[in-house]
């Protein structure tokens, strides 16, 4: 339920070795980044040769971007913006890639028992003017835009047509679209023979791929809001996405926060931060609101029933509260 | 870096040019100044320096001396001599009480020689991400901000327009390499050298050595280098007026003028357009259109009236971590948050922030609140990785906005500014000048869209 994730909700410190033995090991890593979907996506890699590694990173960004222009609802041609305006009480063909991003949104939304909902959409628009310094909404306005709010709404006509069965739906793909997007660069890499590889979406997912040479993973340092608890995990063929409401006006009144809980219609007031480890970029990066959302109790119960996912919640005040169903999670990271 | 003599609050109404570049070349041939396309180069002093001299000008470039404060006396009679166009001078912080009358008796002494005060603390213009390669063979993720963290030299030039007010600012930067040896490419020195300009300055542009050596044996790779940035230069340095100044409604007043300081740099990056100057000028000096001032000083009473009057009239006055009793504490006090108390005045109010600004992030999105939709110059969409900085000419109306874009890459940039204007154009150093845009004018604003802003864009508005 995030407006564009610009804002500061991540992560993490990651340590590795580049290379082992001299230049010539030092020459394999290629690192480069690019400016999409509103904040810089990095990655750094390992290959053969220096060509080989930067064609495969070109490769692997140009994916992110197509991505983007099928996701994005900032840019009115993507094709989630055109069906935002025209699958209303009528079935529209899509993409494989944006169906396939819509059906795991529907499946967290199912998981998270409406908590996480990629209807949103109609709630973001109405506090994003709020956040910007505007009046905060009436509780008309907010019941009206609630009223659009619902993943039970969407339906999903295999293989590749969506239908809204509201007149005023709209999906927001802002709190999956960057894991997704990360997971298929993540995959054109590896068909590229790119085995070892980091990839960083704005800070807010993380892929590693492989682990650095002569290590056994990569040691990818947790958001810690206390920054007396330093968590970290040894991270392999796995993701890391963080999640953490806006923080609060110095000056005015607590500004509404970019997190909107569907349940309530208002943004989420929470004190914590929620890292969640999890196989892929799209479940790490839709778990991580999810369980920002649901808070430490629920959110819990929920990674206890999902296999290969841990979690942290830390708040200011160094609470914090671990869920482990995968990845151990360390502590006493500072490098 | 601390200024102690007072400076007038006057803006910058600048006698010079600027966007220039000054090329700092340190092997011992150069092509010409026609083929580089650049006139003022620069070359860092020493015993033997008299046969690069003349190989230079004889290529036709201006040649500066670069060298300490110290070595001048020395070395002036010499550059005469030598036909030097000028000395560009480092003067360290302790120095800089001196160095001012110093100047003006060298400038007396030798009218022939331009003396340029240069700041060395600038940094590389860049968007940064947040794994930092480092020396030592490690990479980490440094930041938590999911938004692009730009590397801006605006906050800096700022300081010196303000300190230095005899002289465009004159700033150089050592490239950050973070450790991969990267080569440097066309973007990089293209970037450098838009920010100069875009935020009217002067630039001393180190080459690195490697290009320098290409350049200079024709290697036809690093002359295709090269020749992408000569757009660069050419629009830079097409100053279209030297009467524009920078349009601001927002006042921070220090202590000391210090680039250190990281709100600065985040006011910069929100496109908040600031003046800054020294909190002892807020006596003294007139100040007019600012919707928000912020003070980081401890008031005097005099002060203190000052800024009274000022919320009075209408301003919003932030002081910051100044605690004490207060002229302007006449009315109940209401707290806004744990942090923050604030002071009804007359048309404005006072807002007394009891602590040091520990998130400058927030602070500046905190004074984008405070200014509203009303009071904002200028807006962007899409512009995560763009400055854009307003110039009014003689008629306080905001004629022109230079912009920087930071990721270097094409981004379609939706734009509002204050006033209504009947024609907007776009130039840019692909395309020239100029394309007309679009604009929409509603209730005293102005919206266009810029469709591919890459590095540098320039838009020209003329009012209804």
């Amino acid at each position: 339920m995030r407006f564009d994730k610009q804002w500061p909700v991540a992560l993490l410190f990651v340590f590795f070795s580049i290379g082992v033995s001299g230049r010539g090991s030092d020459n394999r890593l290629v690192y480069k980044k690019k400016y999409v979907m509103g904040t810089v996506f990095e990655i750094a890699a390992y290959g053969e040769s220096r060509e080989q590694v930067s064609a495969a990173i070109d490769k692997a960004f140009q994916e992110i971007v197509r991505m983007d222009d099928l996701m994005s609802n900032y840019k009115a041609e993507s094709a989630l913006s055109h069906l935002n305006r025209s699958a209303h009480f009528h079935a529209e063909s899509i993409s494989p890639d944006l169906y396939r991003v819509i059906e795991r949104g529907v499946q967290l939304s199912k998981l998270s028992d409406g908590k996480f909902d990629i209807t949103v959409a109609p709630l973001v628009n109405l506090w994003k003017a709020a956040l910007a310094g505007d009046s905060v909404p009436s509780p008309a306005r907010q019941q009206q835009a609630q009223a659009c709010v619902g993943y039970d709404k969407i339906e999903l006509i295999p293989p590749d047509h969506i239908m809204f069965r509201s007149s005023c739906l709209q999906l927001d793909l802002g709190a999956i679209g960057k894991g997704y997007a990360i997971d298929r660069a993540a995959e054109l890499l590896h068909s590229l023979r790119i085995e070892n590889a980091f990839l960083n979406a704005g800070g807010s997912t993380i892929i590693a791929m492989g682990s650095p040479p002569k290590q056994t993973a990569w040691r990818v340092r947790l958001r810690d809001p206390s920054h007396t608890i330093d968590p970290y995990v040894m991270l392999k063929n796995g993701s890391v996405s963080t999640s953490e409401q806006t923080t609060p006006s110095i000056l005015g009144h607590d500004s509404p926060g970019h997190i909107i809980d569907p349940s309530t219609g208002k943004p989420l007031e929470t004190q914590f931060a929620v890292s969640v480890i999890a196989p892929t970029g799209t479940m790490s990066d839709g778990l991580s609101t999810t369980l920002l959302l649901l808070g430490p109790q629920q959110g819990k119960a929920l990674v206890d029933r999902t296999p290969d996912v841990s979690a942290i919640w830390l708040s200011a005040k160094a609470q914090v509260t671990t869920a482990t169903n995968g990845p151990q999670i360390l502590f006493g990271g500072k490098l | 870096m601390a200024f102690g003599k007072p400076i007038l609050f006057l803006l910058l109404l600048s006698p010079f040019a600027w966007g220039r570049v000054f090329v700092r070349w340190s092997i011992a041939e150069l092509p010409s100044a026609r083929s580089l396309g650049v006139t003022d180069i620069v070359f860092t002093w020493n015993d033997g320096i008299s046969p690069l001299v003349a190989a230079a000008r004889k290529q036709g470039y201006r040649v500066y001396v670069e060298m300490p404060l110290q070595q001048v006396k020395a070395a002036a009679e010499a550059g005469v001599k030598a036909g030097w166009t000028g000395i560009i001078l480092e003067i360290a912080a302790s120095e800089s009480k001196e160095s001012e009358k110093q100047l003006s008796e060298l400038q007396s002494a030798y009218p022939k020689l331009r003396f340029l005060v240069l700041n060395r603390n600038g940094k590389q213009p860049d968007m940064r991400g947040s794994l930092i390669i480092k020396r030592d063979s490690i990479l980490e993720v440094s930041s938590p901000t999911a938004q692009p963290w730009i590397d801006t030299n605006l906050a800096l030039i700022k300081v010196e327009q303000q300190s230095r007010r005899t002289q465009v600012p004159l700033y150089t930067f050592a490239w950050d390499d973070q450790g991969q040896q990267k080569v440097l490419s066309a973007d990089d020195y293209s970037l450098a050298v838009a920010e100069a300009g875009a935020f009217h300055a002067d630039l001393l542009l180190q080459l690195d050595e490697p290009l320098q050596r290409a350049l200079n044996s024709h290697d036809a790779e690093a002359w295709r280098l090269w020749n992408q940035v000569r757009p660069a230069l050419r629009f830079s340095s097409a100053s279209t007026s030297q009467s524009l100044r920078p349009a601001v409604n927002v006042g921070v007043a220090v202590d000391h003028l210090d680039i250190g300081d990281e709100v600065l740099n985040l006011l910069s990056r929100h496109n908040i357009p600031f003046q800054i100057f020294l909190a002892a000028d807020l006596k003294a000096e007139e100040l007019k259109g600012f919707d928000v001032l912020v003070i980081f000083a401890k008031p005097d009473r005099e002060t203190q009236e000052r800024i009274k009057g000022l919320a009075t009239g209408g301003t919003t006055v932030v002081v910051v971590d100044a605690h004490g009793r207060y002229a302007w504490q006449g009315s109940p006090p209401v707290q806004v948050n744990e942090h923050t108390i604030s002071y009804a005045v007359g048309n404005g109010k006072v807002l007394e922030l009891s602590e040091a600004v520990t998130d400058p992030e927030i602070f500046a999105q905190d004074i984008r609140r405070l200014l509203g939709k009303r009071n904002s110059l200028l807006s962007l969409w899409n512009g995560l990785t763009t400055i854009a900085v307003p110039y009014k000419d003689r008629r306080e109306t905001v004629s022109l906005v230079e912009l920087v874009n930071y990721s270097a890459e094409p981004v379609r940039v939706q734009m509002q500014v204050k006033g209504s204007f009947r024609a907007v154009r776009y130039e840019s150093p692909e395309h020239g000048c100029c394309e007309s845009l679009a604009p929409l004018n509603h209730d005293g604003f102005t919206e266009f869209v810029i469709p591919d802003l890459r590095i540098a864009g320039r838009v020209h508005l003329e009012s209804q």
